[in-house]
């Protein structure tokens, strides 16, 4: 059994805040039914992005602004726990697909739209991509050091996106155990802009000061002399992480610095913190004495916490790891038109109600049929429909008109 | 009003950031959680974060590595529904406070397990703080900066991943535990948070080509997204969106007083030098803007665009606020503070914040005397006076 086995969520979002955290719940034991445009996902074009955050699904392509199209979302609910989706503000209300709508359908209903700026407020009638969350979050002027002149940086893996996701699917599970518990349904919403601001939850103010946080160092390399990147002789480079004193210590003594060490003003994190300038230019020539592989033997010998910073060659040597690959932490599977894929596995581990990969990213349409007979349609009906262009299934025109 | 895990009492062992903000969030919707910190206190409560990452919690201390410690935690583990820990992979049980031993005598126990790597790894044994999880996962790498090589992510991205995988394991079992009247162990790692932020970029094709990669690809300098950030005036930046779901009004180069631009289609058909020119021209425009005023503009017809700003002045930031996102917590150590509010918003059962993070022990009459303890056969495992070891700095 899977912990979310029984479960059935329908997901009418696009692009990538929408069908991720569904994906998510997908590979917890949930049935995700994608519910597509029959012109296609917005994000199709996208590729990697795209397939990423549909793995597992079934999908169904619907023209939900048809009569028979709309029902047919509704019998889709009527079968459902969750409804999930990232339509800008007021999309649902006039496509009829709200809250207030489905739950007359289905009244104990968990209903999730995430947003880009939220439900209420001067800029909800906004949507909006990623970077604009990773700016108003503090991401990019803490990423990139702009306190020290330089640019700010965008975090290149769609950080709010995948927060927001995350965020949705969180609640939907709170939301479902309280519905399990109670059969009361409910709405939530989640929204980028939240999403960005979690990255720094550790940012406050105190009488409207600035609490002093970590902050990153002009050449990217940490925030601490003793939680950074190291050169190393051969071009290399080492993280070390010598947070606590017994770490300093230890680190010190590979590095011949015993003496120093036991030094007062190094006697505490936060002294050392203060002393990063001094420290910084004493372990930097030191650094550029052995090689990173010298460096982290050297280190594990004495217990000193570094690694060697990964080259995956855009994750290529982690998908194919042989422990990543036993551990299920690694998911292949066969698309239909593209052939084998591989992207990251089973994140979250149960004892006895293990997660699962149901499959690769659908085709536009792929499940159409299946679906619409598991609502009690006839093969006449669906040709019917697919007549009508209400539904679309895979045909012999698929790869001109959708790619993949 | 009751929150969505009213009655589920969740006992948070773990240190350090994927446990405490993973288990704030179902604390805040109504869990009842119980911080069981060693006695000197979590040795990472120097970190600024702390104040806001350990709130909504109460908070005893034991020590496990006395007998009478480990059997008042046991009979506390007796009363809760989840045990969170971030030790590494052995370390519970060889406290004699596993699993195994724990759901002996309380069947319905979850217990939640954040280790860096997960168990059975050839690395499971290795040093587990953020950064390193950053290094060998290859997201430093991954990672465009300002120079080549790797990159150190201010933001922890492992356990920044972590911190949803936590609430969303526990709340799964939680569910499965209505069907099956059984807990289990659930287990995720700082590993895992890193791959959960991979999924735009590491998608492995048999039969690649660059066009499928090409949108999110690394490049130096950065490039995805990096080219809609420009400089103001007064050494203001500014990210620009190429979507709003909205229709403009006017043009973004007429708003910027440049005449004569081309529209979209036709910059992406000029040569590179020309499409640099372009570039150039509108960077000089945004220079001689001042942001506010041209961010007020700017969403006025339609675009969207957002100041790009430190962590502390989004605090101003009128959706966040609309967003109930800018919260006043009164910290017994710090004082009224600002703080980051409840980001999942469950319209039928709110979410609220519950309280500050609570000092060391600050709850043990209360929670021991609840168990039988009197504070004085309390004492011998609380560690009551010994002094607090913090870590400060990073």
């Amino acid at each position: 059994m899977f912990a979310l086995e029984g479960v059935r969520l329908i997901d009418f979002g696009q692009y990538l805040a929408g069908p991720f955290g569904p994906m998510i719940i997908g590979d917890l034991g949930a049935e995700v039914i994608k519910v597509e445009p029959v012109t296609g996902d917005g994000m199709r074009m996208a590729n990697a992005p795209y397939f990423g955050c549909q793995r597992g699904k079934k999908d169904i392509a619907l023209d939900i602004k048809s009569p028979d199209g709309i029902e047919i979302a509704y019998d889709l609910v009527r079968s459902a726990d969750i409804v999930h989706h990232n339509m800008t503000k007021g999309t649902a209300t006039r496509l009829k697909l709200d809250y207030a709508t489905l739950k007359e359908f289905k009244p104990d209903l968990v209903y999730c739209n995430t947003y880009a700026y939220g439900l209420e407020g001067p800029l909800s009638h906004f949507g909006g991509l990623d970077p604009l969350y990773q700016a108003s979050g503090g991401l990019e002027y803490e990423a990139g050091g702009v306190q020290h002149g330089n640019e700010p940086l965008y975090y290149r893996f769609g950080m709010t996106d995948a927060s927001n996701a995350m965020l949705s699917a969180v609640g939907c599970l709170m939301a479902l155990f309280h519905q399990r518990r109670t059969g009361e349904g409910q709405e939530l919403w989640t929204s980028l802009m939240d999403g960005g601001l979690v990255f720094s939850s550790d940012a406050m103010l105190v009488d409207g000061e600035p609490v002093p946080r970590p902050r990153i160092d002009k050449d990217q390399t940490g925030i601490d002399a003793l939680y950074r990147l190291y050169r190393t002789q051969d071009d290399d480079w080492i993280q070390i992480a010598a947070v606590q004193d017994a770490d300093w210590l230890a680190l010190a003594g590979v590095l011949g610095l015993s003496e120093l060490a036991t030094e007062p003003r190094f006697a505490t994190a936060a002294s050392r913190h203060e002393q990063r300038a001094e420290l910084d230019s004493l372990l930097e020539p030191i650094f550029r004495t052995r090689t990173a592989r010298q460096w982290i033997l050297a280190f594990d010998d004495a217990a000193v916490p570094g690694e060697i910073p990964m080259e995956t060659r855009d994750g290529e040597t982690v998908l194919f790891d042989a422990d990543n690959v036993e551990l299920g932490l690694v998911a292949e599977y066969e698309h239909p038109v593209r052939g084998l894929m591989r992207q990251f596995g089973n994140l979250i581990d149960f004892s006895d109600t293990p997660g699962h990969i149901a499959g690769p990213p659908p085709m536009v349409g792929q499940h159409t049929r299946e679906i619409l007979r598991s609502l009690g349609r006839t093969d006449a009906d669906v040709d019917d429909l697919l007549a009508r262009n209400v539904v679309y299934e895979p045909d012999e025109g698929y790869i001109e008109r959708f790619g993949y | 009003m009751a929150g969505a895990l009213d009655g589920v009492r969740i006992l948070d062992l773990s240190w350090g950031i994927a446990g405490p903000l993973g288990v704030l969030m179902l604390a805040e919707h109504g869990a009842d959680v119980i911080k069981v910190e060693p006695p000197g206190g979590d040795p990472f409560r120097g970190y600024s974060g702390a104040h806001v990452w350990n709130r909504s919690r109460r908070s005893v201390t034991v020590d496990l590595k006395t007998d009478a410690g480990r059997a008042a935690f046991t009979a506390l583990a007796d009363t809760a529904d989840v045990v969170v820990e971030s030790f590494r992979p052995g370390v519970m049980d060889r406290l004699g406070v596993g699993y195994e031993t724990l759901s002996a005598t309380n069947p319905r126990l979850i217990v939640c397990s954040i280790p860096a790597y997960p168990p059975g790894h050839r690395w499971a044994d290795r040093p587990g703080y953020d950064a390193l999880v950053q290094a060998s996962s290859g997201q430093q790498w991954a990672q465009p900066g300002w120079r080549m090589g790797p990159i150190f992510l201010h933001m922890p991205m492992p356990s920044m991943g972590s911190i949803f995988l936590v609430p969303m394991g526990i709340s799964a079992a939680l569910i499965a535990r209505e069907k099956t009247g059984r807990g289990q162990q659930v287990t995720t790692s700082l590993f895992q948070g890193a791959l959960l932020y991979t999924t735009q970029i590491w998608l492995w094709l048999e039969d690649a080509d660059a066009a499928f990669h090409g949108l999110m690809a690394k490049t130096y300098p950065p490039g995805v997204h990096q080219q809609m950030i420009f400089e103001c005036a007064n050494g203001e930046w500014v990210h620009t969106s190429v979507m709003s779901g909205l229709t403009p009004k006017r043009s973004m180069d007429d708003i910027l007083g440049l005449d004569d631009m081309p529209d979209a289609y036709a910059f992406m058909s000029a040569s590179a030098e020309e499409r640099q020119q372009y570039t150039d021209l509108r960077r000089a425009a945004f220079k001689a803007r001042d942001r506010a005023e041209l961010i007020g503009e700017l969403q006025a017809n339609n675009y969207a665009v957002e100041a790009i700003i430190t962590a502390e002045e989004s605090f101003d930031h009128p959706q966040i606020i609309a967003n109930g996102m800018r919260a006043t917590v009164h910290d017994p150590v710090l004082g009224e503070t600002t703080q980051m509010g409840v980001p999942i918003k469950l319209l039928g059962t709110p979410g609220t914040i519950v309280g500050p993070q609570p000092t060391v022990g600050e709850h043990n009459d209360e929670i021991w005397g609840g168990l039988g303890y009197s504070p004085a056969d309390a004492a011998a495992f609380t560690g009551a006076g010994s002094s607090p070891t913090t870590t400060g700095g990073t």
